[in-house]
């Protein structure tokens, strides 16, 4: 197909030639086409086939309001390849086809659509009961338009940026460059995003002229020009707005050139003011065969031509109701398109220049005439015109019908700021019957269509704009005020809703091939709200996201149905255009914490799991029972990383207070050197936290939390005690200082192989805390604990030196054989000693009694109003309760999983943690049970998960499992 | 054309001026509930009040997962009648809800995660549920776009493979109980706001409407989200419900790529496919109450982030819509049913949280048999509101509690 290469308004670099594969064959395109135009160059009029009846789809906007041009590009489906650049090399395949988009099998539905009015498949089958499945399969089948393989990887670089503009601009056309230009007259930082690969917006393809004499595209070019010779105006070309969201929080993505270095880009704006310059696009206009390819917009058969050089057809019939389809009529026909009919649906209102051109080109005009049919299939043969009445009739013949019943403004953003929208009768459009905040509205958007009125309006948006982002602009505002109020204000809007017609083959939506007569269905069905009715029909809910059905719905049930008598608008949501999950993920960062042991763990063999924000060495070998490491623990000596703890330094006049507050111990009777356990409760007494407390001095206290509960205890304790007025600091310390667990009888030994001080039992006893240094340099607060059962120190040390003690203690320890254990061998160790981990042996409804831990618990510092004391004090009374128990198997050699029920005749409990101990030799854990069941000798049946109703019996005993007087960890 | 179109839920009716019970919400549950007190109990002299249209709430916003694999011996039966009701609403509403059976596939990440599985598992097992612990080869069997590599963020351990669950059209079983409800004599009014609810002597005696007042013995809110709110402005009765925005999203349809529902509680995420051949997820909630519905910015690119993950194919998928709707949420995961406490006559079906869905059919059920009859059906008990002042929580959620509304 030849091109009118020597067009001023192209877009396209004709000399450059790009090629592309398309259905095996490799054709030509140019620098500067779309998917779509290359092919329309090479022939191609069908592009793809409707979901439902397979109805042949073509070149309809341009702008991807609407699945037809939808097709797989290098195996991405759903690509809208009207709106996507060419790139050289690219492979096209037709969707939804058996066949090709021009011979497809499955066109035959197109004729049953009789049978599928809306909703059909809620009324059918379902009887017998038998047919769904095997209908179900068809239905999923048939559904969904593109293919993508599960093992389908995406190319490319996906790029993220979050910036901050006082002024963003969402549109680059005239009014959109006008605002952003008079924005930063004042300085302010402007955005301006633009969803074409140009700006220019509906300036950039016309010759017709501005009051001076120049035309639009050079008007155009000009304005783009200075916008670029604007420092303060960030330019985003090919950008897409895509959210709106509280405060102008504007997300968009930007798809990139060749040349960049990203596929796409998520933008983020924080955006103090935004201006809405989007424009309109066209309504639809409704008549039988609407969709055939061939019918076209005025908007995209003009661009066709002044665009991409293409002439979109040779024979054409226009269908309009707008100037802008008389003024694209007289230019398409000087570009030698043979025009055959101009029917315009207004019976009067046309501008007199245009008709007067149309007359000198002997272009017949029918005033108050409308498309009622487009005839042929495949392509268009002919048009039947008609009076909008429907009285007359008259055929023409022609290749393309561009129709049009008018303009629709693209409010997407104001909707998604939660504007209220309304209905104008004068424009016949859905506008924001108020503004949302710092949001103006500019150019076509608010109905104007005159140029000057449109650069006019984008003047006074912007300035709006700066001057509510905090800029002085002095009284300009006024100025522009006064300057657009001269200019001709919004233009009355074209109402017809349909064209005269049943309305069988008459479609409102293109995506799910909904006709009139299918909302007229829904209605009469008692469907008579428009929301209800796009569910119902699906209308408006397919990949074109509403473009083609969200203006005509509401007219259309607005006009059918007697009791509403204003169109009530749709909703639009985001993503206003498709986006790619890739492109939102953009980086897809993995953000976990990291001890400051981590990488010697990774070199020592750990194996690592995610727990929690951090990420932990579980096991340090392929056994996942952890023997070796279990054993050298109770035998010998080893070494845990146990930074993850929540760390925290409380102090202040109240810091006693507070701690009173939240944990159930009396925290008056910690004593200096001493460490204390203790435990956090909710209001319902359920254990949320427990941890131990050391006393720095006089209401100077450091704390330990589990590792889990760490990011939440500042605002736990603010939280308890804000209505107190109390004085004190909370410092969460968790990162700030890396721990070292040394466990084993012989851990005495290799400490004191590092450390100077005296380490004996006296000196030094269980549930003491010391502090010294090591080396003479690094400070370390040591306590003395008992977690897995043996003399166990837990060293507290900045970070920056947890390496450094770490390492001294494995030189020191290598006599020993000391060696790594990970939280695996820990969990089972602890376990033997019947130690809870919170979340393992409690859940959220666990109370401290439950736990067998309600010894902490002082119930006399009632001044203290401890978080859960109401509850336990009941709780204390209620038989009714889960307790927890040590249990043991009847068969050692075959412990219950963790998980496992236990039951009579209903479920009385379950098993929380057990294990084969090698310590013991037994199997025995612990279980949440019934406290009927919780005395000591009791059997229990368990019931296990593919037992095949296989109980489980063990009895519960006496806890710990291990060392029960406690005279190893106390050594 | 092969049916004639007619009114699928009756003619508008006028509002009369005394009902036997009235009903608060035109969603699933009140929808239900209606449904089966005229069907089974012949209470047919029932109105829905809607102050917008039937199904605005999160009936029509839920993404239409059903199972039966919850974590407690209360709750298990209770969602399994309503997993085994979806055949028998169908042909009873003679409307297909277009269940689709697929199974649910429920993605763990930890050992940890396995071992509270096979808890759920065995609960499930117990009462003649299906429901397996599969490991991630298994898992990647049946959902080939799985990632089940060492190198994600959460990699698989395993998966909770539940095979009776599955999909149904949500908006389909709105306008099937409609219909059913409608057939059987309830009247449904739309468009009609209840704002206060009468009392004499502890008694329900009418709900005023902005339309007129109602004369009724009973009423029932069921209004999803707006119940809470309902309940303790037209009552004063205080309910420990925190109400929060959850939103979810479809991508643009897709020929068959999921043959069942995959969810993973790491990654706050869940997928399905749709009929339609749209990929239907989301999950978490807004950290914060809230009553908006409003979408955030950053939820739908966590989204897409947790996706990219564990399903990296749909990175050359697009996403066409995110909307939000309301959960309602207890402290312990578990709704609040209850009835002839505070007033007699006065029951309330709420803080279903993000479950109400996969339960309408067979809490319509049995609320109808506790409005019918005064008395709480057995099935029900432990859902009674008293339980939070006694500090029982019921246990549906494992997770210990955090600092949430609820704290």
């Amino acid at each position: 197909m030849n091109r009118l290469n020597q067009l001023p308004t192209l877009r396209i670099t004709p000399s450059e030639k790009l090629s592309l594969n398309y259905r095996g064959k490799t054709v030509q395109g140019v620098a500067g086409d779309t998917v779509a135009t290359a092919l329309f160059a090479n022939g191609v009029r069908v592009f793809a086939r409707s979901l439902k009846y397979h109805r042949p789809r073509g070149l309809y906007s341009l702008d991807g309001e609407c699945s037809n041009t939808c097709m797989d590009v290098n195996g991405v489906p759903n690509v809208r390849t009207e709106n996507t650049l060419l790139k050289d090399g690219m492979v096209v395949r037709e969707q939804n086809v058996k066949g090709s988009a021009d011979r497809d099998w499955l066109a035959f539905i197109d004729k049953l659509d009789w049978m599928m009015p809306a909703g059909f498949y809620y009324k059918t089958m379902h009887k017998p009961a038998a047919i769904w499945p095997v209908a179900m399969k068809q239905i999923r089948k048939a559904a969904g338009i593109g293919v993508i393989s599960a093992d389908y990887q995406m190319k490319g670089q996906y790029d993220e940026m979050f910036i901050k503009a006082e002024v963003t601009v969402i549109g680059g056309g005239a009014a959109g460059m006008t605002a952003a230009l008079a924005a930063a007259e004042s300085g302010q930082r402007v955005v301006l995003l633009e969803s074409r690969p140009h700006l220019g917006g509906c300036f950039d393809y016309r010759v017709s002229t501005t009051a001076e004499g120049t035309p639009l595209y050079e008007r155009a070019r000009d304005l783009a020009e200075k916008v670029k010779l604007t420092g303060n105006i960030r330019v985003f070309k090919h950008t897409s707005m895509v959210g709106a969201y509280n405060n102008n929080l504007i997300t968009a993505f930007q798809v990139g050139k060749a040349s960049d270095t990203f596929t796409e880009r998520y933008i983020e704006i924080r955006s103090d003011s935004v201006v809405v310059a989007t424009g309109c696009i066209e309504r639809p206009l409704i008549f039988d065969h609407n969709e055939r390819p061939g019918v076209m917009q005025v908007g995209c058969a003009h661009r066709m031509a002044r665009t991409y050089g293409l002439l979109p057809g040779s024979e054409a019939v226009f269908s309009v109701g707008h100037d802008l389809g008389l003024e694209a009529a007289v230019d398409l026909f000087d570009l030698g398109l043979k025009i055959n009919c101009v029917a315009d649906i207004r019976e009067d209102g046309q501008n007199p220049e245009l008709m007067l051109a149309l007359a000198e080109r002997k272009i017949p005009v029918l005033k108050g005439w409308v498309a009622a049919k487009a005839h042929g299939c495949k392509k268009v043969e002919k048009v039947t015109l008609s009076t909008v009445e429907g009285t007359v009739k008259r055929q023409f013949p022609c290749d393309l019908l561009v129709a049009s019943a008018g303009l629709t403004p693209v409010t997407g953003p104001f909707i998604l700021a939660q504007a209220k929208m309304g209905y104008d009768s004068h424009t016949g459009y859905f506008l924001p019957t108020e503004l949302p905040e710092k949001m103006f509205p500019a150019g076509r958007i608010t109905g104007v269509n005159h140029p000057g009125a449109i650069e006019a309006s984008g003047r006074l948006a912007g300035l709006k704009a700066a001057a509510a982002a905090g800029a002085d602009v002095g009284k300009t505002v006024a100025e522009a005020e006064k300057a657009a109020s001269v200019l001709p204000g919004p233009e009355r809007g074209c109402k017809l809703v349909t064209a005269p017609v049943k309305g069988r083959k008459s479609f409102i939506c293109f995506d799910e091939d909904t006709t009139i007569k299918n909302i007229k269905q829904a209605i009469e069905m008692g469907f008579d709200v428009p929301e209800l009715i796009k569910r119902f029909t699906s209308a408006g809910t397919g990949p074109g996201q509403g473009g083609i059905p969200g203006h005509n719905l509401p007219l259309f049930v607005a006009k059918y149905t007697a009791s509403i008598s204003t169109p009530v608008p749709t909703t639009v949501r985001p993503p206003l255009v498709p986006t790619f999950l890739a492109t939102y993920a953009g980086y897809n960062h993995h953000m976990f914490k990291h001890t400051p042991l981590h990488d010697s763990q990774i070199a020592d063999g750990g194996i690592f799991r995610n727990i929690g924000v951090w990420q932990r060495a579980r096991y340090f070998s392929a056994d996942f029972d952890c023997r070796e490491e279990i054993l050298n623990v109770r035998n010998n000596v080893g070494m845990l990383d146990g930074s993850t703890l929540g760390k925290f330094r409380i102090h202040g006049p109240d810091a006693l207070k507070a701690l009173q507050r939240v944990y159930v111990s009396d925290m008056s009777k910690v004593k200096e050197g001493r460490i204390k356990y203790s435990a956090m409760c909710n209001d319902d007494g359920c254990v949320i936290d427990d941890g131990v407390v050391v006393k720095l001095g006089e209401n100077d206290y450091y704390f330990t939390t589990s590792t889990g509960r760490a990011g939440q205890t500042v605002e736990w304790i603010r939280y308890h005690t804000r209505f107190d007025g109390w004085d004190f600091s909370l410092v969460n310390l968790t990162d700030a200082m890396g721990v070292i667990n040394i466990s084993g009888p012989n851990a005495r030994k290799v400490l004191s192989k590092v450390v100077d001080i005296d380490l004996s039992s006296e000196a030094f006893p269980f549930s003491g805390y010391r502090e010294f240094l090591i080396k003479d340099a690094v400070f370390v607060r040591a306590m003395r604990l008992g977690f897995v059962g043996e003399l166990s120190y837990e060293l507290h040390v900045p970070s920056s030196y947890t390496q450094a003690v770490w390492d001294l203690l494995k030189e020191a320890g290598a006599e020993f054989g000391i060696r790594n254990f990970g939280v695996e061998a820990q969990n089972v160790l602890r376990m033997e000693k019947c130690h809870v981990i919170l979340g393992s042996e409690s859940e959220q409804r666990t109370n401290l009694l439950d736990l067998g831990l309600g010894f902490l618990w002082d119930r006399k510092k009632a001044d203290a109003k401890t978080v859960g004391a109401v509850a336990l004090r009941q709780a204390e009374k209620d038989a009714g309760r889960l307790k927890l128990v040590g249990i043991r198997m009847e068969d050692d050699d075959r412990p219950a999983r963790d998980g496992a029920l236990i039951v009579d005749n209903n479920v009385r409990g379950y098993v929380a943690t057990m294990r084969k101990s090698f310590t013991t030799g037994q199997a025995v854990g612990m279980a949440l049970v019934e406290s009927q069941l919780a005395d000591i000798g009791t059997r229990i049946e368990i019931f296990e998960d593919e037992c095949n109703g296989v109980r489980l019996y063990a009895r519960v005993v006496a806890t710990p499992f291990y060392d029960p007087k406690g005279e190893r960890m106390k050594s | 054309m092969f049916w004639k179109s007619k009114p699928l839920w009756g003619n508008k009716t006028r509002l009369k001026s005394s009902y036997d019970a009235v009903i608060i919400g035109g969603g699933l549950h009140g929808l239900a509930t209606a449904y089966y007190l005229a069907k089974e109990h012949g209470l047919t002299d029932v109105a829905i009040i809607e102050k917008r249209f039937i199904g605005f709430g999160g009936a029509g916003r839920n993404t239409a997962i059903v199972r039966a694999n919850q974590r407690t011996q209360y709750n298990v039966p209770l969602y399994k009648e309503a997993l085994d009701l979806w055949p028998v609403l169908t042909k009873e509403l003679d409307y297909n809800l277009m269940f689709n059976n697929c199974g649910n596939l429920n993605l763990m990440h930890s050992e940890a995660a396995m071992k509270a599985a096979r808890m759920t598992i065995a609960t499930a097992q117990f009462h003649g549920v299906e429901s397996h612990l599969i490991d991630a080869k298994q898992a990647k069997e049946l959902v080939p776009a799985l990632n089940i590599s060492e190198d994600i963020t959460f990699p698989i351990h395993g998966a909770m493979f539940h095979p009776p669950g599955g999909i149904v059209r949500h908006d389909a079983v709105v306008w099937g109980l409609a219909k059913g409800a409608a057939k059987h004599g309830v009247d449904i009014h739309q468009h009609t706001e209840a704002t206060a609810i009468h009392t004499e002597g502890g008694k329900i005696t009418g709900v005023e409407t902005s339309r007129g007042r109602i004369h009724t013995p009973r009423v029932l809110v069921s209004a999803g989200g707006y119940s809470a709110g309902l309940i303790y402005h037209m009552l004063g009765i205080k309910l420990p419900i925190a109400v929060l925005t959850i939103q979810a999203m479809v991508t643009q349809p897709l020929k068959p790529l999921l043959d069942h529902v995959v969810s993973s509680g790491a990654y706050h995420c869940y997928a399905n496919q749709t009929l339609k051949g749209e990929i239907a997820t989301g999950a978490h909630m807004d950290q914060w109450p809230n009553y908006t519905t409003q979408n955030t910015a950053h939820y739908i690119k966590h989204q897409a982030e947790a996706l990219s993950d564990w399903l990296p194919c749909l990175r050359g998928v697009k996403f066409m819509r995110i909307w939000g709707g309301l959960a309602d949420m207890t402290p312990d995961m578990a709704p609040i049913m209850d009835g002839n406490d505070h007033y007699e006559g006065f029951y309330m079906d709420c803080g279903w949280g993000y479950f109400g869905f996969k339960s309408c059919s067979a809490v319509g059920k049995y609320m109808a048999q506790y409005m019918a009859s005064g008395h709480c059906p057995d099935m029900l008990k432990p859902f009674n509101l008293r339980r939070y002042e006694n500090h029982q929580l019921m246990g549906e959620t494992a997770e210990l509690v955090s600092y949430t509304p609820n704290n």
